[in-house]
C-alpha cells in the first residue's frame, strides 16, 4: 500500500470520527435543525452498520471449526455437528419466521436453557469458592464476609416476614453505603470515559481502529 | 407425571448435560456447549438476516435513499475479520467510534459526572436540614463521606508521606478502602438473590415441567 | 480435639442440590414483607391516566433478565388491566424473543385470555442494533427509526404509532433488563423521561447511584424479591415467589459454610500449634 494511500486511509478514518462525534455533540447541545438532522442521520447510520456485525460470528466460527474438522484436531466432530445445526438453524429459522411460537419455542429450549443452566451453576461455584476464601484472617476480609452474610440473611424471606424493621436496614445498607462507594466507582468511570473520548477525537487513542489498521 | 412435549424433553436433556459440568468435562457436556455456540451464531445470523430488512425498508421504498451508504459501509465493516482486507472496514468502524465517543462523552458527564456530584452536594445539605430524622441524616452523612473517601481513594496516587498530612490521607484513604470493601460484600451478598434464582429456574425446568413434581 | 477436614466441592454442591430439590417438590410458599420503593413504583404505575403509552425497553440477555420477569409479567397485567398501552423497544439482539416471552406469560393478548389487541394496545418491535445511538434515534424521531414492526407489518397500518413520534409521547419507559443504564443516561438524563426497572440483584448494586441522582424520576426494585412483592400486589404468584422457597434454605447453607470453613481454619491452626 503507497505511502499517499497510507496517509490518506489514517486521515480519512480520523475526520470521520471527529466528524461523526462533533455533530453528535452539537446535535445535542445546539438547538439548529440542520445539525439536529445531520446527528440523526448519523444515528441511523450507526445502527444500520452495526446491524452486519451479527454476522461477524458466523464468519469466525465457520473459519475457525472448518480448519478444526479438516485437520481433525480435538473435538472435530463436535466442531461439525456445530457447523451443521448452524446452517440448519439459519435455513428453518428464515422459513419459519424468527418471531414466530416455534421459533421462539426452539430457542427457548436451546440457547436460553442452556444460558441459565450455565448461570445457575454459579450458586454452586460461588459457595464452594466463599467456603474456601472467606478465611478470616485479616479485617479486611473480616469486614467483607459480615457484610455479605449480613445482607443474605437481611434478604431471607423468614427472617424479615416477622421483622420488617431488617428489611428496612437491608434497603437501608444497599441505599446508602453500597450506593455511596459505587457512586465513586461510577463517577470514575465516568471520568475515564470522558477522558478516553477526548483522546480519541484528538486522535490520541487509536483503539478500536487499530483492529482495521485504521491507524 | 412426566412430560410428553419433546421441546421439554430436549430442554431437559440439555439441562442435565450442562449440569454434568458439576461431575467433570464430558461428552454430554461438550454437545450441550456445542448446541449453545450453533444456537447463538444461529440467532444472530436470522436476526441479522431480519434486521437488515426492516432496518433497509426505507431503501427499498425510495423513501431514503441516502441509507445505500450506510449499507455499503456496513457490508466493509465485514471484512475485519480479515487481516489483509481488515483496512477496508476503517471508515465503517470510524463511524460507529465516533458516534459512540460523542453519545458518551455527553451521558457520562451529564449524568455520572454531574449528575451525581450534584446528589452528593445535595446529600450533603440535607445532612444539616432540620426536617430530616436523626437515621436519614445518618445515612446521609456515610453516603457524602465514603463517596468522598473512595473517590480520593481511586483517584490520588500521589500523596504525601511525611507529616500531619500523611496521617490525614492515611485515615481518609483507609476509609475509602473499607467502603468499597464494604460495597462489595453487600453487592455480593445481595447479588446471591440473581444466582439462587437462576439454578431454581433451571431446576424447575427439570423437576416441575419435565418431572410434573411440585 | 479431632480437626474437621476440608470439605470437597462435590460435598458442598451435593447438599446444595438437595436444598434446591427439597423447595421444589414440597414448595414452602415462605412469607416475606412489602417494600416501600416497590409499593410507590405500583402506584406510579395506578395513577397513570388511561390511556398511557408504556415503552418495554432495553438491552440485555433473557439468562440475567429473567430475574427481572417476575416484576416485569405483573406489571404488564396490571397495566392491561388499567387500559394502558405498550410499545417495545428491544435494543438488544434476543431482546425481541424477551418481549415476546414477558407477553406471552403475561396472557394479555385476546388470543391468550386477555384483552389486549395487537396493534392497538400493544405493539412488538424488532431487534433495533446500534446501541445508545440507535435509543437516541428511536426517541428523537420514532418514525424514521423504525418502519415495520416485528412481523413485518409496516407501523403506518397499526394505530397504536399513529400519535408516537417522539420522546414526548412517552409516559414512562420500563426496562426489564441489564442495560438500564443506558436508558437511565439517556431517557432520563437526556430526555427527563421517569424510568423503573425490576432490576437484577447484582445491577441493583451499581444502578442504585443513578437512582440517587435522579430521585423521583428512577425507580428500582431489588431482584427476586422486588418481583415476588410486585406479583403480590398484582394478585399474582410465579417466579419470584418459588424463588423465595430457594433462597430461604440456600441462604442458611451460605453462611453455615463459611462458619464451618472459619472453624476449619482455626482447628487446623490450633493443631499445628
Amino acid at each position: 500500500m503507497s505511502a499517499t494511500s497510507t496517509y490518506v486511509r489514517t486521515y480519512l478514518t480520523r475526520i470521520v470520527v471527529v466528524v461523526a462525534a462533533v455533530a453528535t455533540l452539537a446535535g445535542y447541545y445546539f438547538a439548529y435543525e440542520p445539525i439536529s438532522t445531520v446527528s440523526n442521520e448519523l444515528n441511523i447510520w450507526s445502527s444500520l452498520i452495526t446491524s452486519f456485525t451479527l454476522f461477524v460470528g458466523l464468519i469466525s466460527v465457520f473459519a475457525r471449526y472448518s480448519r478444526s474438522v479438516m485437520n481433525r484436531d480435538n473435538n472435530w466432530p463436535f466442531h461439525l455437528y456445530c457447523l451443521a445445526m448452524i446452517v440448519v438453524w439459519i435455513i428453518w429459522g428464515n422459513m419459519i419466521g424468527m418471531y414466530s411460537t416455534l421459533y421462539q419455542t426452539l430457542y427457548m429450549s436451546t440457547k436460553i436453557t442452556l444460558h441459565i443452566t450455565i448461570i445457575g451453576q454459579l450458586i454452586f461455584f460461588s459457595v464452594s469458592g466463599m467456603y474456601r476464601t472467606f478465611r478470616i484472617k485479616s479485617l479486611r476480609t473480616a469486614v467483607f464476609a459480615f457484610f455479605t452474610v449480613l445482607i443474605v440473611f437481611l434478604n431471607m424471606p423468614p427472617l424479615i416476614a416477622p421483622f420488617p424493621a431488617l428489611s428496612t436496614a437491608a434497603y437501608w445498607l444497599l441505599d446508602n453505603p453500597q450506593m455511596a462507594a459505587a457512586r465513586a466507582m461510577v463517577m470514575c468511570g465516568g471520568i475515564g470515559g470522558v477522558i478516553l473520548g477526548i483522546r480519541i477525537l484528538l486522535g490520541i487513542e487509536k483503539g478500536a481502529l487499530r483492529v482495521t489498521g485504521g491507524d | 407425571m412426566i412430560s410428553t412435549d419433546p421441546w421439554i424433553w430436549l430442554s431437559a436433556l440439555l439441562s442435565l448435560s450442562c449440569f454434568s459440568l458439576l461431575y467433570g468435562d464430558n461428552k454430554f457436556f461438550r454437545w450441550a456447549e456445542t448446541t449453545y455456540t450453533a444456537a447463538v451464531v444461529g440467532h444472530s445470523v436470522v436476526t441479522g438476516l431480519l434486521t437488515l430488512r426492516d432496518r433497509l425498508y426505507p431503501l427499498y421504498t425510495g423513501t431514503n435513499l441516502l441509507l445505500i451508504i450506510p449499507a455499503i459501509l456496513g457490508v466493509l465493516s465485514l471484512l475485519v475479520v480479515w487481516r489483509q482486507y481488515a483496512w477496508m472496514a476503517s471508515v465503517s468502524m470510524a463511524v460507529l467510534i465516533g458516534v459512540n465517543t460523542g453519545i458518551s462523552i455527553r451521558t457520562l458527564m451529564g449524568t455520572d459526572i454531574i449528575g451525581n456530584t450534584r446528589a452528593v452536594i445535595g446529600e450533603a445539605s440535607t445532612i444539616v436540614a432540620a426536617d430530616a430524622s436523626m437515621m436519614t441524616k445518618f445515612g446521609y452523612l456515610i453516603r457524602v463521606v465514603f463517596t468522598i473517601t473512595a473517590l480520593l481513594y481511586f483517584l490520588f496516587t500521589i500523596f504525601p508521606r511525611k507529616g500531619t498530612a500523611a496521617t490525614a490521607f492515611d485515615v481518609i484513604r483507609d476509609v475509602g478502602k473499607y467502603a468499597l470493601i464494604i460495597y462489595m460484600g453487600i453487592s455480593l451478598g445481595n447479588s446471591m438473590q440473581q444466582f439462587v434464582g437462576t439454578a431454581t429456574s433451571a431446576i424447575y425446568r427439570l423437576t416441575g415441567l419435565w418431572l410434573g413434581l411440585g | 480435639m479431632a480437626g474437621i477436614p476440608e470439605l470437597k466441592s462435590e460435598w458442598i454442591w451435593g447438599v446444595l442440590i438437595v436444598a434446591f430439590l427439597i423447595p421444589a417438590v414440597n414448595p414452602l410458599g415462605v412469607d416475606f414483607p412489602d417494600s416501600p420503593i416497590t409499593n410507590e413504583i405500583y402506584d406510579l404505575i395506578e395513577n397513570l391516566p388511561e390511556g398511557s403509552l408504556i415503552v418495554m425497553g432495553g438491552s440485555g440477555v433473557i439468562a440475567f433478565d429473567i430475574e427481572s420477569s417476575p416484576g416485569m409479567i405483573a406489571c404488564v397485567r396490571q397495566m392491561e388491566r388499567l387500559g394502558y398501552k405498550l410499545v417495545t423497544c428491544p435494543l438488544g439482539s434476543e431482546t425481541p424473543q424477551y418481549h415476546k416471552f414477558i407477553i406471552d406469560s403475561a396472557k394479555v393478548d385476546v388470543s391468550a385470555g386477555g384483552s389486549w389487541v395487537y396493534g392497538e394496545d400493544y405493539a412488538l418491535l424488532p431487534y433495533l442494533p446500534g446501541g445508545t445511538a440507535a435509543l437516541v434515534a428511536y426517541l428523537e424521531d420514532f418514525k424514521g427509526t423504525v418502519s415495520v414492526d416485528m412481523r413485518g407489518i409496516p407501523i403506518s397500518e397499526l394505530p397504536i404509532f399513529d400519535d408516537f413520534n417522539n420522546y414526548e409521547d412517552i409516559d414512562i419507559w420500563i426496562c426489564p433488563h441489564w442495560g438500564f443504564v443506558t436508558i437511565i443516561r439517556i431517557c432520563t438524563g437526556e430526555y427527563g423521561l421517569t424510568a423503573i426497572s425490576f432490576a437484577q440483584s447484582t445491577a441493583y448494586a451499581f444502578f442504585s447511584p443513578y437512582m440517587q441522582a435522579y430521585p423521583g424520576q428512577v425507580y428500582m426494585t431489588n431482584g427476586y424479591l422486588g418481583g415476588a412483592q410486585y406479583e403480590r400486589l398484582n394478585d399474582m404468584k410465579g417466579l419470584g415467589h418459588m424463588v423465595q422457597d430457594s433462597y430461604t434454605i440456600v441462604s442458611v447453607l451460605i453462611a453455615g459454610f463459611i462458619v464451618l470453613g472459619n472453624v476449619t481454619m482455626v482447628m487446623k491452626g490450633e493443631e499445628e500449634e
